[in-house]
């Protein structure tokens, strides 16, 4: 484990670097507050550190404070070494962020314990961040699968929307349905009908690009949003999403099966600034269209004017008259 | 790089306190360094190397902030020396310093260049003991 040593007296430092060095630490020693900063706020720092109080630039709990300021990173265990040892001074040591504090000369089998505690509590940190993200994972994802849920591709296409008409781009919204799928599910089960939504969905994702997002908007229903496309392309985009389906067999418990997607599609640069459940409202009806023709085939939405008719001025200038 | 000797400490000063505590014992207590370096002598070494380069040019600072009546910079070197003097096991010696440390910051001018003196007493009977080891172990 990574551990940070700033202490300006060449003679501690070289101690406590040789004491935890033999401890399996991987040492990081430098000679004043400024330098300790800069080494605990990087990105991949040592999160232990043992911080001297009395230090040039900065001071120990000066370093603990301004660490502590940055909430957004993860945590770092620090132990303030001293040879301050009032209670006032405890206390300060721990009031400006310090999580122990010891005693210097220091002791090094004493040392090394209490090094042990920070690595038990930066474990446990470890184990809520991930447990943290576990949570925030399966709030934002669909449990079958792994796709955004709708909620969580509703709001990025409503950020997207509002990001993409600020920036005079164009969205494009797209909506699948497997067709038949009902047919699945009855002649061959839950089971199969789930193997179905996995294989398409992974097939979805694969189709388009990092930035763009798939989700699962209903039971058969998957919601795409194409970033900053084209209009000029998107139709073809969407093709290739349709094909994705269409153009293998999906392997089954049951055996191979022949499916394909029906597909509603919008540009947004086309409807103007609309709110998103209207725009969805216009995919969802091209979708009704694309299963009317036939369905293995994609409908783009159609607005009746491209422009918002111009507002008339709130007030007409009078004439007076004479 | 210069002895540990050429600071040109003296003994004896009328302004030393010897009923304190920390003057008893020895001026060093190597046991309880090789405790703290593991019995590592290698390490030892190093931290005698280390402290023969620091410690004449602090404590010539330092005299130069006492004879400038200098009490922020006399407070510092005075911590300074403490720590290194305490890492070292250089009790009696650490301790003096921490006294001049206090009286510094304190603001005590007056008592300033007795409490130097006594460091330097004390410094003048620890030097001797770590030259003695250091001319032991290189043989």
């Amino acid at each position: 484990m990574k551990i940070l040593i700033a202490d300006d007296d060449a003679l501690s430092r070289r101690l406590l670097e040789k004491t935890l060095e033999r401890a399996g630490y991987e040492v990081t020693a430098v000679e004043n507050g400024k330098q300790a900063l800069d080494q605990l706020t990087k990105l991949e720092g040592p999160r232990l550190a043992l911080l001297d109080w009395v230090m040039p630039e900065l001071d120990g709990p000066e370093v603990c404070r301004r660490v502590r300021k940055r909430s957004e990173q993860t945590y770092v265990y620090m132990v303030l070494l001293t040879s301050k040892g009032t209670k006032e001074e405890t206390v300060l040591g721990l009031e400006s962020g310090a999580d122990d504090y010891l005693t210097k000369p220091f002791n090094a089998e004493e040392l090394r314990a209490r090094l042990r505690v920070g690595e038990r509590i930066l474990l446990l940190e470890d184990r809520l961040v991930e447990a943290r993200e576990n949570m925030r994972f399966r709030a934002t994802h669909d449990p079958l699968t792994s796709l955004l849920n709708r909620g969580a591709v509703m709001d990025l296409l409503a950020r997207e929307l509002h990001r993409s008409h600020r920036e005079k781009r164009s969205t494009t919204i797209l909506l699948g349905d497997v067709d038949h799928f009902k047919q699945v599910n009855d002649t061959y089960g839950h089971v199969v009908g789930d193997e179905v939504l996995i294989e398409i969905a992974n097939r979805l994702i694969g189709s388009v690009r990092p930035y763009d997002f798939v989700g699962r908007y209903g039971g058969e229903e998957f919601l795409v949003v194409l970033n900053s496309c084209d209009p000029a392309f998107a139709p073809g985009r969407a093709e290739e999403l349709r094909r994705s389906v269409s153009n293998r067999a999906i392997q089954t418990a049951k055996g191979s099966l022949n499916l394909t997607m029906s597909l509603g599609a919008l540009m947004s640069s086309d409807w103007g600034p609309r709110p998103v459940e209207e725009l969805l409202h216009e995919v969802d009806t091209a979708l009704y269209k694309a299963k009317a023709s036939g369905r293995d085939c994609l409908r783009m939405a159609q607005p009746m004017t491209k422009t918002e008719p111009e507002a008339a001025p709130l007030l007409q200038p009078v004439r007076l008259q004479r | 790089m210069e002895g540990l000797g050429d600071s040109k400490l003296k003994h004896g000063s009328e302004t030393m306190k010897n009923n304190e505590d920390s003057h008893s014992g020895p001026a060093w207590n190597l046991a309880e360094l090789l405790e703290r370096v593991d019995n590592d002598q290698e390490l030892l070494r190093d931290l005698l190397n280390i402290f023969k380069e620091d410690f004449p040019p602090t404590m010539r600072s330092l005299e130069s902030a006492v004879a400038a009546e200098d009490l922020k910079n006399a407070a510092r070197l005075g911590h300074t020396l403490k720590g290194m003097l305490s890492s070292l096991g250089g009790v009696r010696t650490a301790a003096a310093a921490a006294r001049l440390e206090v009286i510094a910051t304190a603001g005590e001018t007056a008592s300033l260049k007795g409490a130097l003196d006594a460091l330097k007493c004390e410094a003048a009977s620890l030097l001797p003991e770590l030259e003695a080891y250091m001319a032991e172990v290189r043989h």
